[in-house]
């Protein structure tokens, strides 16, 4: 081949894999970055008076004066709204009974969809779900629920060889000529009035319960229920693991045997996560009963299997990058082995082995197939720690596939999906950013 | 095994197997006291690596208080010999010995014999300096506290007392809670002599202690091995002989496993009895 | 002692030769210790003994009941009807058809990526290559699947053409052109004369051009054409899994480049190789089987993984049609085991149940047989690396 072909496509192989490996951080941009720009939507958002209503009446948050005046200068524009619905209810009395009944199913759906924005109207009856309870709390959903108003979708099934065609025709048509025509410039030009949007920081969101299956509040049960897996899972592994990378490392002769256990090792590392649930439930639940039905401590000892190859791996990883001389010198000094592993060895591979536990502790967190059967509920309260032996828990990874995938109102708490994941990832990247840190530390330390 | 009263007092001592060898103390002025009685005594004693035979039956007795050095060219079997002294060759699974290694009179690869209590006994120096990553005063009380010291004025009083023998304590003495690998490379080595020395051992091992340091370092430490003679036997393994004539009282030559040569160091550099020990001292092959 | 001790300092301490008493009372303890010891590290291969056995258990009466036929033949999957059907073979070539297409993603890009880290970029750009990588494998499985199911499955389904039509060109474009300049070179090397080689390849490489874009443009408006349905399918589970899959892959990879010796290297490159002359003839060849036990690790994360498949396939239990159909919806055997449990479990003993079971038995011994095949091809890589 011509020398110049050669090189061209030696460039283009170091070109290919450049951008794999740019393919590779876009890749990352384009997952975190959209979550990560929803996720903040969960806590900073244009909040409505009704976000602040909620705040107040239901977790006792927010100054009761400034409410109070803020309902008091939203009023008149509702009274008004009322008024317009009143004058058009009085309007549907007086109609003939077909074109009364072509109406009030029209109507129906207007007054469904300002209930929904301003809370419950007047007559209407005083509903049992909190989610009726309160108009839109979140500014940009009050926009869309305007956009849902102001406009009737329709879709056009014309061309049979394309899908059909969204469009939108301007409800006011529908009610052209009557009282309630008025109604729809009104909402238009007075909404932000009703409702008073201003720029929130809902930290509640970390902190506090949700409210109607997360229509409303925060997702503390999920943080807590996370935090009492992956740190219960801990509890079993890691010592274990490290005990059985001491006995690996410095103990296990080369022999058959010791291959056999290696190789359970990495069988274990290789078993499918939902298996690993499958396990859970049939040995943890149906077998032994450590509890009735799904509890933290069958989703923790679960996890804790799972993560007990990457805690053994690790910390044999540690333990072996921990200099020869060391030990020498320790038992030269005359100490005996196990001293020597307890006072030298461990404390060398200290770091080492606790960056492997906190990456461990990262994926028991995001784990969600192994917890399915045996630890997670989708609506549950807050436990307590003494709960954790008898009772499932709500967890991040669990109510995000609940929330996104089987939630009746799944897309009206998007941002509240957005906000677990967001939550997370922070707290798995994090774990893991620290190791990263740690562990770039112990290299420069090494080094001297 | 039992020394009469003329066989301590004679200049002349005899190894065991008697007339192979002649080891003289050393002229008058530079006798130590209570020294020159046989504290390891090698007999018929091979070490072997699974079919290799590292040490082939080596028949010597190490004189306590004195310096002994143990030359040779690399993989001539000398470190083996030094690091089966104090038993560290049990770290390599595959290496075991035959014959008997004596000290203090008591079998060292015993069926009684606890390898923990004898290394404690019998102190070592690695090649490379290798303090544990903890403070300097850690480092020297490791030993002691392993053996059950636990009061912190005892303590005190080992480390400064290591450290003075080490002739370090002037150097360190008011950075003793810093980090130990914060050290130079020689002030770290007479730290390991000085955490060895803490354990009060009777013999000191030095296997090439100076082979990482720096001609400065290296002659601090052999001045520190000038001030340890008389009260440690010690045995130093070194590649360099100038260093083992200036420091030994006794030289062993190794050559390939065989303990060729063993008299005192001005005898074995001036007057070398056999051909290899002469070929190897004059350069001819290293 | 007295009689046979040399050095008599007075101070002796302890002695190092123990009673016997006190030599076994030290032997027992040893003993009790390290069996303390022991027995914690077979904990590991006893956890897997149960896994093996719990699951098989649950799904022997599965097999008992129903026969092997139908679950490996059949592809009616109604398990909540009376009687049931449960005919797997949809939902076990739904399983294969992600893992093979995220396979078919992750590989190249893999290898690739593998290659860049060990050989091509320096020290202080791999550095930060290396977080990325770890962070990509460290984000959990279901923000992934959320990130399938809510951004990136209505965007397949409203701009599915264009976004095919892009990709193709992005990726097809710069190896057709390259094609072209390698075609080109090679039908005119035999000729002789240099002038006349340099005007005929320029034509040559100008007609295959021409072709090649026509052709790229052809297949590209076809692609944008293309109207996908629904977000939810195999297309954009594989490519979810495939980011799965390339940490695993990158990571093993480099590790099997890198035990190939710098020697090896500096022996093609003074022959005078090119850099990528090096790799593919010498350095690839030499970590085939590590880069194979990789490719088997990734194959194996991707077919284990549950929540993207569950949330982002569409969980329709049918073989695509065609068969190949990438944009079809499909179902896979972890999916199903997720989804169903839930319905399955007040009828604990059903077959229902049980075949939940034999799934995970489907799933287990595949990772069991993955995994010993790449620990012995990574042992014999060793081993010929080391020149034993």
């Amino acid at each position: 081949m011509n020398l110049g072909t050669r090189k061209i496509l030696d460039r283009s192989f170091t070109a290919v894999g450049i951008t794999s490996i740019t393919l590779m951080a876009l890749a990352l941009l384009v997952v975190v970055v959209p979550i990560f720009k929803g996720g903040i939507g969960a806590i900073y958002f244009k909040g409505t008076i009704e976000h602040r209503k909620l705040q107040y009446n239901e977790f006792g948050k927010g100054n009761r004066l400034v409410l109070d005046r803020q309902i008091a200068e939203s009023e008149p524009y509702r009274e008004e709204v009322y008024r317009m619905l009143d004058a058009f209810e009085a309007e549907m009395e007086s109609m003939e009974p077909g074109e009364k009944r072509n109406y009030s199913s029209k109507y129906k759906k207007v007054r469904d969809i300002l209930s929904h924005l301003l809370g419950p109207l007047p007559g209407d009856q005083e509903p049992i779900l909190l989610r009726y309870q309160y108009g839109n709390t979140r500014w940009e959903q009050a926009e869309e629920g305007l956009h849902k108003l102001m406009f009737v979708t329709k879709w056009d099934y014309s061309n049979p060889n394309e899908m059909a065609k969204q469009y939108f025709v301007p409800r006011a048509d529908e009610f052209s000529g009557t009282a309630l025509a008025a109604l729809f410039p009104y909402m238009e030009s007075s909404l932000e009035k009703m409702l008073l949007p201003e720029q929130t920081f809902y930290w509640g969101f970390l902190t506090e319960r949700s409210l109607d299956a997360h229509i409303f509040g925060g997702i503390w049960a999920e943080i807590q229920g996370t935090f009492f897996l992956a740190v219960g899972a801990m509890l079993f592994a890691f010592p274990l693991g490290v005990i059985a990378a001491i006995y690996f490392t410095e103990y296990a002769k080369d022999n058959f045997f010791t291959s056999i256990l290696r190789s359970a090792n990495s069988t274990l590392a290789g078993v499918p996560s939902i298996v690993f649930g499958l396990f859970g439930l049939a040995f943890f639940i149906n077998t032994i009963k450590v509890s009735d039905s799904k509890s933290v401590l069958a989703g923790s000892l679960t996890l804790a299997i799972m993560i007990l190859p990457t805690i053994i791996r690790a910390a044999e990883e540690a333990i072996l990058a921990v200099p020869k001389t060391y030990k020498e010198a320790s038992l030269g000094l005359g100490s005996t082995k196990w001293r020597t592993i307890v006072t030298v060895i461990l404390p060398a591979a200290l770091p080492g082995i606790i960056t492997g536990g906190i990456i461990s502790l990262g994926r028991a967190a995001g784990e969600t197939a192994p917890i399915i059967f045996t630890a997670a509920v989708s609506v549950g309260a807050t436990i307590g720690l003494a709960d954790v032996f008898t009772q499932p828990t709500p967890a991040l990874s669990w109510n995000i596939y609940n929330l996104a995938s089987e939630h009746e109102a799944a897309n009206e708490i998007r941002h509240v999906q957005y906000g677990m994941v967001l939550a997370l990832i922070s707290i798995v990247l994090l774990l893991n950013l620290s190791a990263i840190l740690l562990r770039a530390r112990i290299s420069k330390k090494l080094k001297g | 095994m039992q020394m009469t009263a003329e066989e301590k007092d004679a200049s002349k001592v005899a190894s065991k197997s008697g007339a192979t060898r002649d080891i003289f103390l050393p002229p008058e002025r530079e006798r130590v006291k209570d020294g020159g009685k046989p504290h390891v005594m090698a007999k018929n004693f091979s070490i072997f690596y699974g079919d290799f035979e590292a040490v082939k039956k080596v028949d010597a007795d190490i004189l306590s208080k004195y310096v002994t050095a143990i030359i040779g060219p690399s993989g001539c079997g000398k470190s083996t010999f030094l690091r089966a002294i104090n038993r560290m060759n049990d770290l390599i699974p595959s290496c075991y010995t035959t014959g008997t290694l004596m000290f203090d009179g008591e079998d060292v690869y015993g069926r009684y014999t606890d390898e923990v209590q004898l290394r404690k006994k019998i102190g070592m120096v690695f090649q490379k300096p290798n303090p544990f990553p903890k403070s300097i005063f850690d480092n020297i009380a490791y030993g002691p506290r392993l053996h059950g010291v636990k009061d912190k004025k005892m303590l005190e009083g080992i480390v400064e007392k290591s450290l003075r023998k080490a002739a370090l304590w002037d150097e360190v003495k008011d950075r003793l809670e810093r980090n130990a690998l914060g050290l130079s490379g020689g002030q770290q080595q007479r730290l390991c002599v000085a955490r060895t020395l803490a354990v009060e051992p009777e013999i000191l091992l030095l296997d090439e202690p100076t082979s990482a340091l720096d001609p400065k370092a290296t002659a601090k430490i052999e001045d520190l091995i000038e001030e340890l003679r008389g009260s440690y036997t010690i045995l130093i393994v070194t590649h360099n002989m100038q260093q083992a004539s200036r420091v030994s009282d006794y030289t062993m030559f190794y050559y390939e496993g065989d303990l060729v040569e063993y008299a005192p160091t001005k005898q074995l550099f001036t007057n070398p009895r056999d051909q290899v020990t002469e070929d190897y001292i004059t350069g001819r092959f290293s | 002692m007295a009689e046979t001790t040399v050095i008599d300092d007075g101070k002796k301490s302890e002695a190092f030769v123990l009673s016997p008493e006190k030599l076994r009372r030290q032997r027992i303890a040893k003993f009790i210790g390290e069996g303390f010891l022991l027995v914690v590290a077979s904990f590991v291969a006893v956890v897997v003994l149960f896994i093996f056995y719990f699951v098989a258990v649950d799904a022997i009466p599965f097999f008992q009941q129903r026969g092997f036929a139908e679950f490996f033949t059949s592809t009616s999957w109604y398990p909540a009807d009376e009687p049931g059907e449960f005919g797997a073979l949809a939902i076990i070539y739904g399983s294969g058809m992600v893992t093979i297409g995220s396979a078919l993603i992750a590989v190249p890009l893999g290898i690739s990526a593998a290659i860049c880290l060990s050989d091509v970029l320096p020290f202080s750009v791999r550095q930060y290559a290396k977080p990325v990588i770890e962070m990509l494998a460290a984000i959990p499985s279901v923000a992934y699947g959320f990130f399938a199911l809510v951004i990136f499955a209505p965007l397949l389904q409203n701009y599915g053409g264009p976004i095919l039509m892009w990709a193709w060109w992005l990726i097809a474009g710069p190896f057709v052109l390259l094609a072209v300049i390698v075609v080109g070179d090679v039908l005119t090397s035999g000729n002789d004369d240099s002038s006349k080689r340099k005007t005929m390849r320029a034509v040559l490489t100008g007609v295959l051009s021409i072709i090649a874009v026509v052709f790229l443009y052809w297949a590209g408006s076809a692609l944008n054409a293309i109207q996908i349905l629904s977000g939810t399918n195999a297309l954009n589970v594989s490519l979810i899994l495939s980011f799965m899959a390339l940490p695993t892959i990158v990571s093993v990879s480099e590790d099997s480049l890198q035990a190939v010796g710098r020697e090896l290297r500096e022996g093609s490159y003074a022959l005078g190789a090119t850099r990528a002359e090096t790799l593919v003839k010498t350095v690839l060849p030499a970590a085939s089987s590590g880069i194979l036990a990789a490719v088997i690790l990734g194959i194996m994360r991707a077919i284990g993984e549950t929540m993207v498949v569950w949330m982002a396939s569409g969980n329709s239990s049918h073989i695509p049609d065609p068969w190949y159909n990438y944009l079809d919806s499909i179902r896979t055997l972890t999916a199903t085991i997720a989804g169903d449990m839930g319905e399955a479990d007040q009828v604990t003993g059903s077959a229902r149940y049980h075949v939940l079971f034999a799934m995970g038995l489907l799933l287990l011994v595949f990772s069991f047989f993955s995994n010993l095949i790449s620990e012995r091809i990574v042992v014999r890589q060793r081993k010929i690396l080391s020149g034993e």
